[in-house]
């Protein structure tokens, strides 16, 4: 090794999720328990171990080479860049989406190993190669390409700010690689939902000054699948190993949607009825959030959420009927008013 | 120890037996609470997300009334820990946000200097209170019972805001607390999703199954309970069970404590003294594995 | 299976992509084949930018000018001359599809400072300029609706009459083989970095386009160009961009000198890439490196330009050797970047196999000659991508219809069965391809001797001997990457043949190559380029072609 590395080689153990649709697998590859979860959309697979000598500041993608080159050729994986640019080698370590690229063995190791497989909420192909389907599919759904207002005269930029291009950058920055939709907790249950990636995708585009769609484009991820599917639990914020931060994105959408109109939803009238409660009495009223969410004409609606409230009646779990307002609530509303926008 | 105490408004709305069961346990544990009765909703990322303005005004009213008693703020909800956290975190890295919010708060007479510090008391626990404290204090020990950590969102992430990184402890508090009142800690891989909460009021059935999901495989793993720092993880874990478990088609009936009940239990309190029969989930079966009624 | 397209383009980088792109937009019916989804391909790790002549003041004579010097005479002047020509609309073109270019206070494109440019000149998008290029080019055919056979690894080009008329191809999930049948066949498989060890590039760069083509006919040329880049990270090899020197970033000694100034006085740290590499080897051969490296220093650059412009790297530097750009230098040494050679082609793209055309790295048309300006990559791609793809779309108006093919994806079936079916013998492609690797980078990197040559020659005839004997260790169908390991080595032993024999031939230093026994730049015999003509199991046969002159007669080069 040069300066910057180290002569030192440590002992790494890897566990590798094997998974082999043609059925061979080695003798030591021991059985793992079926994914728990019902969401699993993999079949169970093995965990065959492996023991690596590497560099102590290695990655998990040099164990899997090393295991790959020189131990086993039959450990499928997907990689290029080994820097974090070309997003192949996104995959579960220990029970999260990242990088193999970017985990360092040291960080990782835990109870003396680092365990490595497919995700479980996606399909898989083989070993830690899985099938990106649902990723490019969702991609796809959101018109991911600019539909260009008039273009400007030949040999000519469109003039737009380096603001508005930076503002565009944190998505741009997006290498595709997975990490958030695989640890999307909103996708593990809504195969519907567009996710993390795909609306980020979208935003980048919806926010492109030169973008000549844009209220079309608030539309379409207004609708099921699109903003308001998310569950705003910032996994992707925390698994996206390129700082793309997705939520933002989202919620960036959410913005631009209502101020363009799109406010026929659960999730508009939710936050409208959350910030009325706020306005007036200074504190969320759960009693009336639920309903005017739903909506009130929405009858069928209404009806699907009557057990539990009558279940949390019966518990003496309910808010007091006659919703209380907190001392001083004249300040918040002073807030509200000096504010201004948005629940103005 | 003084500190001032953001209840949450779910505390003292629909979840009342979290409001009570955190304020009794208070004094055992050493903690004089002074209520901030005049602090809004921290807006649970609702209000911020769609003006985000208004987001940063209203905590920062909230922190500067924290300011102005000590500056330490204790909160008894995942989710208002993280909307405060990450208020704080955006103060710090964005001095331009603090100074328009105080535009807006100067108003009303205040103020926020950017010191207050937010932990939920089960930061607390261990970083104010102390393990050795907590110790000598615990009459009954949870022996027998299988329980599984349910954090919340909120309090894991982004992990930036709530320093997760200078603390990485934080992320198995709960864990490490069931075992020091010597109940079995149930590991699965759920305890730091989400709950589905947020999506409840705008698309209940994903809502019910994500929760629904998460119980059964406590429950799959042998657990007799599930406790949760966050009120609203228990208004759709506990509050919502019987549904979530038409939505995913199997039985669940996992009762869900509250943070501040299973920690009472082991205090001395009695159930009925922690609330633990204002719960939609029958909690009788677990307290009797520790000899409790309810 | 065999499924019929007009044209076929291999590769789904810049190159390939953009050629797609205009041969949809011609109205043919095209089909991407490519071993990795198109956001993999290492078009995305270009970082620095993209050069045009846009701003005032600036003019296209300037750009080739620049080029054609940074080339040491060796790039054919007409194709400079295009390529500079059309440099802005293609820039523009780009602009409009949505690529968000930095812009001046103006709001119109804004430029960086880059090596061996004698204006600033490169439009960019932070450190991610490849990336923002191709993320844009890719929606652009989703948009387009063009036909991408994605994780499919071409196997063979079928040729019928003397035209190349498709490819075939495995595809890497169900492990079945097809023919691609075509009118034409447009190879922008990309470049050949794994056969340098260490390299920028990635793993999949395995020159497999240079070893379709060279098997079917066309020659290679200028094969003996190696792009060495001055400054990699130590240890890994990961691109450290030139960009970083465009911002001002320094090189120092172990002395922390900067010694640039005594090699390039003018032009210092921004000198062409063949130069600064040349004389970090210098340094470090005299005893002034540190382990191996010099050092890259950004700290009096400031957090505001280091963490704006150049995130990626200080993020790369930061995880793979802990080091924090703010306020520490980075070891970097020269490493393996670039081939300036490749599959013969005119300025339409075409090479000299009927119905073959050639766009990007794996091509050579050649306007980089014996070295490529930075940014100038990018720029090569998607003019040139462009041009094949117009060309070819014309071409294959003229081609019948094809019926044939069985034979060759039955033999093709035959030759990976064989392949799969061999004892294990020792030889794995992955011992072969590191001896490999690190022989080139000894023998045939920064500086070149005729003993090295000839020692690489003789060690690269018997790792083709012993490749014979490669077996593969995994034997299923379903995502067999150690049979198209094993098939990649094959292209990389025929690719490293072709460089080390020029590289041998060409008698005398120009650009990249640097003989110690040949000093100088002799332009009374090399001023024209080696071509290689695969000969099957005979060796190959080489010819000579004059470099095309135009308006720039060569000069001595300083900067």
């Amino acid at each position: 090794m040069e300066a910057g590395g180290s002569h030192v080689l440590m002992k790494f153990t890897i566990e590798v999720g094997r998974y082999n649709p043609e059925g061979t697998y080695a003798d030591d590859a021991k059985q793992g328990a079926p994914y728990p979860a019902p969401w699993a959309s993999s079949p169970p697979r093995r965990y065959q171990s492996y023991e690596v000598d590497l560099p102590e500041h290695a990655v998990v993608l040099d164990a899997l080479i090393e295991i790959r080159e020189y131990q086993d050729e039959s450990v499928a994986v997907r990689c290029a860049c080994r820097s974090a640019i070309c997003g192949s080698c996104a995959m579960w370590v220990n029970g999260h989406a990242h990088l193999a690229c970017k985990s360092k063995l040291q960080e990782f190791t835990k109870d003396g190993k680092t365990r490595v497989e497919s995700p479980p909420s996606m399909p898989v192909i083989r070993d830690l190669v899985w099938d990106m389907k649902p990723f490019w599919d969702n991609h796809r759904r959101v018109t991911p390409w600019l539909e260009n207002k008039p273009l400007p005269p030949p040999m000519q930029e469109y003039r737009v700010t380096n603001e508005a291009m930076e503002e565009l950058i944190q998505e741009v920055t997006c290498i595709s690689c997975g990490c958030c939709l695989m640890d999307c907790e909103s996708f593990a249950v809504n195969k519907d939902f567009m996710g993390p990636h795909a609306l980020a995708k979208a935003y980048r585009y919806a926010a492109d000054p030169r973008d000549d769609e844009t209220q079309k484009r608030l539309g379409e991820y207004s609708q099921q699948g699109g903003v308001w599917d998310c569950t705003h639990c910032f996994e992707c914020v925390q698994q996206c190993p390129k700082g793309v931060e997705p939520l933002e994105q989202i919620l960036k959408l959410r913005r631009m949607a209502v101020n363009a109109g799109y406010t026929h939803n659960a999730g508009t009238r939710h936050a409208d009825a959350f910030a009325e409660s706020v306005k007036h009495s200074g504190r969320l009223n759960e009693l009336t959030l639920l309903p005017k969410s739903v909506g009130f004409f929405n009858v069928l609606g209404q009806l699907a959420t009557l057990p539990s409230a009558f279940n949390m009646i019966r518990a003496g779990k309910l808010p007091p009927i006659i919703h209380k307002t907190i001392p001083g609530v004249k300040r918040i509303k002073a807030i509200f008013d000096r504010v201004g926008g948005r629940f103005k | 120890m003084k500190v001032a105490f953001h209840p949450g408004c779910v505390s003292k709305g629909a979840c009342p037996e979290l409001y009570v069961s955190a304020t009794k346990i208070a004094g055992t544990l050493g903690l004089e609470l002074q209520e901030l009765t005049e602090a809004p909703c921290t807006g649970a990322g609702v209000l911020s997300e769609q003006n985000p303005d208004l987001g940063d005004s209203l905590n920062a009213l909230t922190l500067a009334m924290a300011e102005s008693m000590g500056g330490n703020l204790m909160t008894i909800c995942s989710t208002c820990q993280g909307v405060l956290s990450s208020v704080n975190h955006t103060f710090e890295k964005k001095p331009e946000r603090l100074e328009k919010a105080n535009k807006t708060i100067a108003d009303q007479g205040y103020t926020y200097k950017g010191t207050t510090k937010v932990k939920h008391l089960l930061w607390m626990l261990f970083e104010d209170i102390g393990v050795d404290k907590l110790k000598s204090v615990i009459k009954r020990k949870l022996t027998g019972l299988k329980i599984a950590p349910f954090y919340g969102c909120y309090i894991l992430r982004p992990s930036d805001s709530l320093g997760l990184k200078e603390r990485p402890e934080r992320k198995t508090y709960l864990e490490q607390l069931i075992e020091l009142l010597g109940a079995e800690r149930v590991d699965y891989t759920g305890s730091g999703k989400c709950c589905g909460f947020p999506m409840l009021t705008f698309n209940r059935d994903k809502s019910l199954a994500m929760g629904g999901n998460h119980i059964l495989e406590a429950k799959e793993k042998g657990a007799d309970a599930m406790v949760t720092p966050c009120p609203l993880c228990h208004l759709n874990l506990d509050g919502q069970q019987p549904d979530a478990a038409l939505a995913i088609s199997r039985p669940l009936e996992t009762p869900i404590f509250h943070l501040p009940q299973l920690l009472g239990l082991a205090l001395g309190f009695s159930p009925e003294e922690l609330r633990l029969n204002h719960h939609v989930v029958s909690t009788k079966r677990a307290l009797e594995k520790v000899e409790l009624k309810v | 299976m065999i499924t019929d397209h007009d044209i076929v383009v291999l590769g789904a980088g810049l190159a390939g992509m953009r050629a797609a792109l205009e041969a949809a937009r011609n109205g043919t019916s095209v089909a991407v084949v490519t071993k990795v989804h198109p956001l993999r391909s290492h078009s995305n790790a270009a970082q620095g930018g993209i050069n045009a002549a846009i701003g005032e003041g600036d003019t296209w004579e300037s750009h080739a000018f620049d080029t054609i010097k940074g080339s040491d005479y060796l790039a054919d002047q007409d194709a400079v001359e295009i390529m500079c020509r059309e440099a802005p609309a293609d820039v523009m073109e780009f602009e409009h599809m949505g690529v968000i270019f930095y812009r001046n206070a103006e709001g119109k494109l804004g430029t960086r400072a880059f090596g061996g440019a004698s204006q600033a000149r490169t439009y960019f998008v932070g450190d991610i300029t490849g990336q923002a290029l191709l993320v844009t080019l890719y929606d652009q055919i989703l948009k387009a609706g063009v036909k991408v056979y994605e994780e499919w690894f071409a196997t063979s080009l079928y040729m019928e009459d003397g035209r190349c008329r498709g490819v075939v191809a495995l595809e890497m999930i169900t492990g079945e083989l097809h023919l691609l049948r075509a009118k034409a066949v447009i190879n922008g498989a990309g470049g050949v970095g794994r056969l340098y060890e260490p390299s920028t590039n990635a793993l999949i760069c395995t020159g497999d386009g240079y070893g379709l083509a060279y098997r079917a006919g066309a020659p290679l040329m200028d094969m003996e160009m190696v792009q060495y880049h001055p400054t990699t990270l130590a240890g890994s090899g990961f691109l450290m961009t030139e960009a970083a020197r465009g911002e001002g970033a320094y090189l120092l000694n172990s002395e922390g000198d900067r010694f640039m100034k005594t090699y390039a006085p003018k032009m210092v740290e921004l000198a062409s890439r063949d130069v600064v590499s040349r004389s970090e080897a210098t340094e470090i051969a005299a005893g002034r490196g540190i382990d191996g490296n010099v050092l890259l220093d950004l700290r009096h650059l400031g957090p505001e330009i280091v963490l704006k412009k150049l995130p990626q790297v200080h993020e790369m530097a930061l995880d793979y050797l802990g080091l924090d750009m703010l306020k520490d230098p980075i070891p970097v040494r020269p490493g393996m970047h670039y081939m300036m050679g490749g599959v013969k082609t005119d300025a339409n793209g075409a090479t000299q196999v009927p119905g073959l055309y050639a766009a990007g790295e794996v091509a050579c048309v050649s306007v980089h000659g014996g070295n490529r300006l930075g940014a100038n990559s990018l720029l090569d791609t998607i003019v040139f991508g462009r041009h094949s793809g117009k060309h070819a779309s014309e071409y294959v108006k003229t081609v019948p219809d094809s019926k044939g093919g069985e034979r060759l994806l039955k033999s093709e079936q035959a030759r990976i069965s064989d392949l799969l079916a061999r004892p294990y013998t020792g030889e794995t492609h992955a011992r072969l391809r590191l001896e490999l690797a690190t022989m080139m980078d000894k023998y045939v990197g920064v500086y070149r001797d005729e003993a090295g040559l000839e020692e690489a020659l003789k060690k690269q005839q018997d790792l083709k001997k012993r490749y014979a004997s490669v077996a593969v260790g995994d034997k299923g169908r379903v995502y067999n990457q150690a049979l198209t390991f094993a098939l990649e080595l094959g292209y990389m032993i025929d690719v490293a043949e072709t460089i080390i024999r020029s590289a041998i031939l060409r008698k005398e230093s120009r650009g990249a190559q640097a003989r110690t026994d040949y000093p100088q730049r002799n332009d009374a015999e090399w001023l024209k380029h080696i071509l290689v003509h695969f000969r099957g199991d005979k060796a190959p046969e080489i010819t000579y072609l004059p470099v095309t002159i135009t308006k720039w007669k060569p000069e001595a080069r300083t900067y």
